[in-house]
């Protein structure tokens, strides 16, 4: 039999499909977009095709994400914070703290040693800094995510933002464009803005995370940049796990068959 | 308008209570104490005193002067969903939307005619400086007098005294503005009624830690600090029967082995005063329960009738929202260990310094005593900022996790 993790986010849904031993067998990630049913089948056809795996097989389904709700056959419903660290603890083991940066939202999550989640927070009020930020950034400067997570390697400068707000930030980057200054400074100058709000996110659950073994998902992950400026911020080597963005459906996958696994008989 | 929108509230509420038929009165009984308030702050012969929190409402109440502190306005104001035009009202006048929506709220509907005109109005300098703002605010709007006093941050006797002169000097100009003497007999048979009304509040909060708690779960929000208002009435003291008997009944007549909620859960501060999803959402979807209210505990010792102003004074500076913070975290641990809590939430009030300000404090605290805290950034009063996806998340995540 087989477990399936559904990841609803805001930008992407994505699906972990994993077999008895709790091997990845098959995963997807395909944008959300207006319709979340949809989304949510696709990244299940793919998942189960990839595999040659009939729907039959599926022992379970857990869904995480801000669309978890909307999943109609799930086992449970189970938040991203508890997803993303079951998942992490499962890929990259003595993992201690955890930063998860989505689509519109962001997390620090501080483990237990054991996968569990000991303290968390989240951004509140708005979601600066995020995927959805990134994604107006790469707007305004007029290239694509990949090109922006890359731009910053010639940056020499210490430019940095001096507003988050998404609306102003672009207004900031415009602006900056129009003064001449180099995209990739730019580009700096975005990643040390979201690295300094992260960084205080990590701080109000571990006060002093030098030296802790981090990690980072969610689709910011996939941007380099972001994470150097973090590491940099944060004073501590950030580790990446496989597909990071794939994170939070591997932990519901691993929770729909330990819970299988529970059951009586 | 009001005074007829009261009438009938008070008018349905005896009418439902005399019929009987529930064995769930107590809440109606707190909710016709509260319409009658309502009667007679828009009454057009009743004294009415617009107040800050820190005022003792059982002088006034044995003055005979009907009083309110004005944040109470903007939570009922939210509670009956009438709040988003005062917030706009007073955001067109220029206040800031990063202040304090329960001020903001009061002065929008003073703007728009909405609050009884005050015979005159008295602040007081804690628990925050917003809300001594807003009855200055309100003092010029009516063009009424202001009598303003000066909660000390600090405690001991030389505070106590400090504070019982200003108590005594506001009794003056009470007396003064509302052409009644100060009656001392009236005075002491008020902190008489306020004595038991502390002793029942005392037992009522007693009653509801058991586990699992007695109280409904809606029927404990804002309980202590509305019945500061009743502090000295005959009415506060029979809304706390009524909840001290209820409570014992239903402890009486369950199971002895009834089980304990699966989450124990302290709420912080101000409750999200609009209708909104979220305590159900914790109950029914996420089996956890709110058992224990800040704001319900009652710190403060039995008043010496004789001794009025001093008693007042010493009242006055025992509450935790008072001063330091760390007088606050002592009774916050003090309340999680009487309840047995698992867990906290502190939704922190937007605009609200002295809330954000102690947020840290008080995690750092209660963690120390193996009781995380969710801090929440909410406004209790503006429903138009209320993210409930994102609420949901945080809360469940926090079950999840205590569960765990």
């Amino acid at each position: 039999m087989y477990y399936l993790g559904l990841d609803i986010g805001s930008l992407s849904c994505d699906a972990v499909l994993l077999d008895e031993e709790a091997n990845t067998v098959a995963w997807t990630v395909v944008p959300t977009g207006a319709r979340n049913l949809e989304s949510i089948a696709r990244a299940r056809a793919i998942v189960l095709s990839d595999a040659g795996v009939d729907s039959k097989e599926i022992a379970a389904v857990v869904a995480t994400g801000y669309g978890r709700a909307r999943v109609e056959d799930k086992l449970a419903a189970v938040t991203e914070i508890t997803c993303h660290a079951r998942g992490i603890t499962h890929q990259l083991p003595g993992t201690e703290l955890l930063v998860d940066i989505g689509g519109q939202d962001s997390k620090a999550i501080l483990l237990d040693g054991a996968g569990k989640v000991a303290e968390f927070t989240m951004n509140d009020k708005c979601a600066a800094g995020t995927g959805r930020f990134l994604e107006a950034m790469a707007r305004a400067l007029e290239v694509d995510l990949e090109t922006l997570s890359n731009l910053d390697v010639e940056a020499t400068g210490d430019l940095t933002l001096s507003s988050m707000c998404t609306v102003f930030a672009e207004s900031e980057v415009v602006s900056l464009i129009a003064e001449g200054t180099p995209r990739a400074e730019i580009a700096r100058g975005l990643n040390r803005a979201i690295a300094a709000r992260t960084q205080s996110l990590v701080k109000r659950v571990e006060r002093n995370p030098k030296g802790r073994r981090i990690a980072m998902s969610g689709g910011v992950a996939r941007n380099p940049g972001v994470v150097r400026a973090l590491a940099e911020a944060i004073g501590s080597e950030i580790t990446l796990p496989d597909h990071p963005d794939t994170i939070g459906a591997l932990g519901a996958a691993l929770i729909a068959r330990d819970r299988m696994n529970r059951q009586p008989g | 308008m009001m005074l007829q929108y009261f009438e009938g509230l008070t008018q349905g509420l005896e009418a439902k209570l005399t019929a009987g038929g529930s064995k769930y009165v107590a809440r109606k009984r707190y909710a016709l104490e509260v319409a009658r308030l309502g009667v007679k702050l828009f009454h057009p012969d009743t004294r009415v005193a617009w107040c800050g929190i820190a005022v003792p409402f059982d002088l006034l109440n044995a003055m005979d002067v009907t009083s309110c502190y004005v944040e109470f306005v903007g939570a009922m104001l939210a509670s009956t969903g009438g709040v988003e035009p005062m917030l706009e009202v007073a955001e067109q006048r220029g206040y800031s939307t990063d202040a304090c929506s329960y001020h903001r709220s009061v002065l929008g509907a003073a703007i728009q005619g909405l609050m009884p005109e005050p015979d005159f109005l008295v602040g007081t300098s804690a628990p925050c400086a917003g809300g001594l703002a807003v009855i200055e605010n309100l003092a010029k709007h009516f063009h009424k007098p202001l009598h303003v006093i000066h909660i000390p941050p600090h405690r001991g006797p030389e505070a106590v005294r400090y504070l019982a002169e200003q108590y005594r000097a506001t009794a003056d100009f009470v007396a003064e503005h509302s052409r009644r003497p100060l009656d001392l007999d009236a005075v002491r048979a008020a902190l008489e009624r306020t004595n038991q009304l502390r002793e029942l509040m005392v037992e009522i909060n007693r009653l509801a830690a058991h586990t699992p708690t007695p109280a409904r779960r809606k029927d404990m929000i804002n309980l202590g600090i509305v019945m500061a208002l009743f502090y000295g009435t005959e009415g506060g003291l029979e809304v706390a029967r009524a909840y001290r008997d209820e409570l014992t009944g239903i402890l009486e007549s369950r199971p002895a082995d009834s089980p304990r909620e699966s989450v124990r859960l302290m709420w912080l501060q101000n409750r999200i005063q609009f209708k909104h999803p979220l305590l159900d959402f914790l109950y029914d979807d996420l089996g956890a329960a709110v058992v224990a209210d800040e704001l319900n505990d009652i710190p403060w010792q039995p008043l010496d009738p004789d001794d009025p102003f001093v008693g007042m004074a010493e009242r006055a500076l025992s509450i935790p929202l008072v001063g330091k913070v760390e007088w606050r975290i002592e009774r916050l641990r003090v309340i999680a260990r009487e309840y047995q809590v698992d867990g906290a939430i502190n939704p922190t009030q937007w605009g609200c310094r002295q809330g954000s300000g102690a947020r840290g404090l008080i995690s750092d605290a209660l963690r120390s005593e193996g009781v995380p805290v969710l801090n929440l950034e909410v406004d209790c009063i503006d429903p138009r900022s209320f993210a409930e996806g994102q609420l949901k998340t945080r809360l469940e995540a926090f079950v999840e996790m205590l569960s765990n």
